[in-house]
């Protein structure tokens, strides 16, 4: 049978294989892992769906695989394996299997299934082992181009700054090659490094673009190219908030819990964004919609050693500060040791993006597309206050708010953070949120 | 024993295009040919032909000039020089494909080649035998005419196709029987050189299987110069007596009897696969004996590759090359395949037919919701500039979103005007792309632009209907 990627999610349509877990030759059982795969930030391990022998898988690590291709082809046991071929002096051979008699004229492509593409895009498909019949094309009437059978090999980003180097000697200066001129031999060698372009001295390191870091390139051209992001900054006493996680990190600890600001930069949000819900929103361009949430899924942006994660607090609102805290260090514990599930990283409705314990006045966070804010914290220090015509050293802190001024303004971000700022320095408010 | 990577039987379009392409790519490749590279369509079909046609296609002109002010006196046609020429052009082109052979490294062997097993071939040349090992064999040995029960090839006054290029004179009075293609192109060219034709079309149309339309308009202009077209008919008998072949002609219509000076027999063409030893080999062919291929030309016998003609219709030198190229390709490891969307046909008869993809017909039986747009060549000015007002350009396209396609052509220079809209089937594209496409003016293409125009909803040299 042919094991195709199966559906991982709403909204996922490609995965990259990350680690095969067999090889070709393999007996399987069912339910036994065959490959790990990374989707939006989370691997997934996805097992066989039968017993059988591994007979020939179809993409390599590294490659990125499109839902419903093929990626792997088990004998089930007791189909018929074949045999090897007999030796070639053997003549003659039974007729194994009967090729397709071709060239039935006319040949109507089959009214449904019509590919369109230019003959050089079909080869480019050849060359790449794309079936292009299973290619969607993202033209007009689903024409396929090469960059969707680029995509479609799984050699989307790399091949874009290779040129053939087997063509392109060195010393040669040569424009770069169109990538459709990728000789196959690329698509053979094993993922790791890649041929050097010629454009550069050899001095560089070419670290090729992949994994995590591919991902996060993408969704942050998508967040960048898409939304209108203006960042409103403005300064925070948190005097009160550092007392106040102070009296309550040891009732905390008693319960286990580390108790970080997070938690309590949390329970001020949600009610901030319940009185501003169009920052807790998404803008539906297709529909022409601005969707308003009326839940309060908060990101929280965690740095792990492959790269950015956003680990998602489902349903803040209806969670105590305990809670939170407990949450929050599950999920970041989560995320560096990349055990995240799909669940735990989709869905969020807002993020926070927190660099404070590494330093830095501000910062202008990209929004984490679509949603239509994200909040920058930042370091808290001692800091000169004005208070009541006095100069006092209290402790200070930056927000960063970056919104999408497609669907808010600059008032009303001001007034959100204002608004947020109010809980934040004020111990009966912050109380009246926390608990 | 001479050893290859590939050995190539057979040295026409497909073969020889075949061995060219496996020498660019580095293969030890042997041609094996028993007569002239080039095959048929160079020695005795395409080149030959077309260089008659041409002949008698200006004869007609000069003829047909007096109406335009151009006055001769009696042109005739001197067949001696004629034939001269022809013989010159084949030659020129056989050698320029020696040559390209030889620049590429492939050994020519001329001789009769004979499949001893998939990998050994024993080829009799005129000085002995010779062995030939090659780990792959491309099958290229054509086809051959077919002949009738009672009409068989007699060289002199019963002759098929490759006769009826050497002929010294126009016979006065021609019989064809079998109005297909190669039927109709001598038909055409010899009542310009002076015939009476007559064809004789077992069928209900000339060009069976091809859209009646196209046809009829030549059906016309050949019966408007005396042809006689008997359709659903078959000659019942016939003898030759004093140079004479006296033939009976069964018609629906009832049975008559006329003579003439020559019977052109053009009943179609059977794979010459005699020598191949296919049975041995294990190698399936279909019910009429052409190999069976899959997209790689590769048979069901691994090692063993066929291509051209002996792989069934439609039977053209330009698939044949192009199969050739896919062969060699896939010998040398590339990931080549047959993925061509349509292969455009030419017939050289008057005015001349050439259609690429479905017709109407077809796209409907495959499921299109189809428009069809026309434009006729008598509203163009440069077809009535140069005197070829006949015939009209047919676009086939989806009806929902203008994709092409088909496109046929009757009228002038069509085998010439059939390549634009390959290539635009071959691309995806729309009547809309054709329609927006610049095209000179003024000129033949131009109809192809009005018909697109047509079929995008906004014709200009023509009324919407």
């Amino acid at each position: 049978m042919e094991f195709k990627l199966p559906d991982l999610g709403e909204g996922i349509t490609e995965a990259e294989v990350l680690k095969w877990m067999v090889k070709e030759g393999d007996q399987v059982a069912e339910d036994q892992p065959l490959v790990e795969v990374m989707t939006d930030k989370v691997n997934v391990q996805i097992p066989s769906p039968r017993s059988g022998m591994v007979s020939k898988i179809m993409a390599k690590e590294g490659d990125i695989a499109k839902v419903g291709m093929t990626i792997l082809v088990i004998d089930e046991e007791g189909g018929g394996s074949l045999a090897p071929a007999p030796p070639s002096q053997m003549v003659p051979v039974p007729p194994v299997e009967a090729p397709q008699p071709m060239m039935v004229q006319p040949q109507p492509q089959g009214t449904p299934g019509m590919v369109i593409a230019t003959p050089a895009t079909r080869k480019l498909a050849r060359e790449l082992s794309v079936d292009i019949s299973s290619v969607a094309g993202t033209g007009p009437q689903g024409r396929v181009s090469d960059e969707d059978v680029k995509r479609a090999s799984g050699l989307h980003f790399q091949t874009a700054a290779v040129a053939p180097a087997a063509q392109a000697p060195m010393a040669t200066m040569q424009p770069q090659a169109p990538s459709h001129q990728a000789p196959a031999a690329t698509v053979q060698s094993p993922p790791a490094p890649q041929p050097a372009p010629s454009v550069y001295s050899g001095r560089e390191e070419l670290v090729p673009l992949r994994g995590l870091r591919k991902i996060i390139a993408e969704r942050m051209v998508k967040s960048q190219s898409t939304a209108a992001q203006v960042t409103h900054v403005d300064e925070v006493d948190v005097t009160e908030l550092v007392m106040l996680r102070e009296a309550l990190k040891v009732t905390a600890e008693k319960r286990g819990v580390h108790l970080t600001y997070l938690p309590f930069i949390v329970k001020s949000l949600v009610p901030a964004l319940r009185e501003f819900p169009y920052l807790n929103a998404s803008l539906d361009e297709q529909s022409g919609n601005i969707v308003l949430k009326k839940y309060y899924n908060i990101g929280i942006a965690t740095d792990t050693e492959q790269g950015l994660m956003v680990p998602v607090i489902k349903d803040a609102d209806t969670k105590d500060i305990f809670e939170l805290a407990k949450e929050i260090d599950k999920l970041s514990e989560k995320a560096r040791n990349g055990t995240l599930t799909l669940d735990e990283v989709r869905g969020s409705t807002f993020t926070i993006t927190n660099v404070g314990a590494i330093g830095g006045l501000f910062a202008t966070p990209i929004i984490n597309y679509p949603e239509v804010a994200i909040l920058g914290l930042h370091k808290i220090a001692k800091r000169p206050f004005v208070r009541d015509g006095k100069l006092e050293i209290r402790d200070g802190t930056y927000l960063s708010l970056t919104f999408d001024h497609r669907v808010a303004d600059g008032a009303y971000a001001a007034r959100f953070t204002t608004r947020l700022i109010e809980t934040l320095q004020d111990t009966r408010k912050l109380l009246a949120a926390v608990l | 024993m001479d050893e290859a990577q590939v050995a190539v039987i057979g040295g026409g379009p497909g073969g020889y295009v075949c061995a060219i392409r496996a020498g660019q790519l580095g293969l030890n490749t042997v041609l094996i040919e028993s007569d002239r590279v080039g095959g048929e369509c160079l020695n005795y079909g395409c080149i030959p032909s077309k260089s008659l046609i041409t002949v008698s296609k200006l004869l007609d002109k000069v003829r047909e000039a007096d109406r335009f002010g151009l006055k001769t006196t009696a042109a005739y046609v001197d067949f001696a020089q004629m034939q001269k020429w022809k013989s010159e052009v084949v030659s020129r082109l056989v050698s320029g494909v020696e040559a390209i052979l030889r620049g590429n490294h492939v050994q020519v062997i001329k001789g009769e080649a004979q499949v001893m097993a998939r990998d050994r071939i024993v080829v009799t040349t005129a000085t002995g035998t010779r062995d030939v090992s090659a780990k792959n064999i491309v099958l290229a040995t054509g086809t051959r005419t077919s002949s009738l029960p009672g009409l068989e090839n007699d060289g002199n006054l019963v002759i098929g196709s490759k006769e009826a290029l050497e002929l010294t004179y126009a016979p006065r009075r021609l019989l064809v029987v079998g109005g297909g293609a190669i039927g109709l192109e001598f038909a055409c060219m010899y009542q310009k050189l002076g015939s009476a034709i007559t064809i004789v079309e077992i069928m209900d149309q000339l060009m069976p299987g091809s859209d009646p339309e196209l046809v009829r308009v030549v059906a016309r202009k050949l019966e408007s110069r005396g042809a006689h077209i008997h359709l659903r008919s078959k000659v019942a008998a016939l003898i030759k007596e004093g140079g004479i072949v006296t033939v009976d002609i069964q018609a629906p219509e009832g049975r008559s009897r006329a003579a003439f000076e020559k019977v052109l027999v053009s009943v179609g063409r059977k794979p010459r696969t005699e020598k191949l030893n296919l049975q041995e080999l294990g190698v399936r062919t279909d019910e009429r004996g052409f190999i069976i291929i899959d997209k790689k030309m590769q048979t069901n016998v691994p090692g063993v590759y066929a291509i051209g003609d002996i792989t069934g219709p439609p039977l053209l030198a330009h698939k044949a090359s192009k199969q050739g190229i896919v062969a060699a390709e896939v010998i040398a490891g590339r990931p080549s395949a047959a993925d061509w969307k349509v292969i455009p046909d030419a017939v050289f008869c008057d005015p001349e037919i050439a259609t690429v993809g479905m017709t109407e017909t077809q796209a409907r039986a495959a499921g299109y919701s189809v428009k069809r747009s026309r434009f006729q060549f008598a509203a163009l000015g440069r077809a009535l500039s140069t005197g070829e007002p006949e015939g009209f350009v047919k676009i086939v396209s989806k009806a929902d979103d203008g994709l092409v396609l088909g496109v046929q052509i009757v009228g002038p220079e069509a085998s010439n005007l059939i390549s634009e809209v390959a290539l635009a089937i071959e691309m995806g594209a729309t009547v809309e792309d054709i329609a927006l496409t610049m095209h000179p003016h003024p000129s033949l293409p131009e109809a192809i632009m009005e018909a697109a125009e047509s079929a995008a909803g906004s014709p200009i040299h023509q009324l919407k209907t």
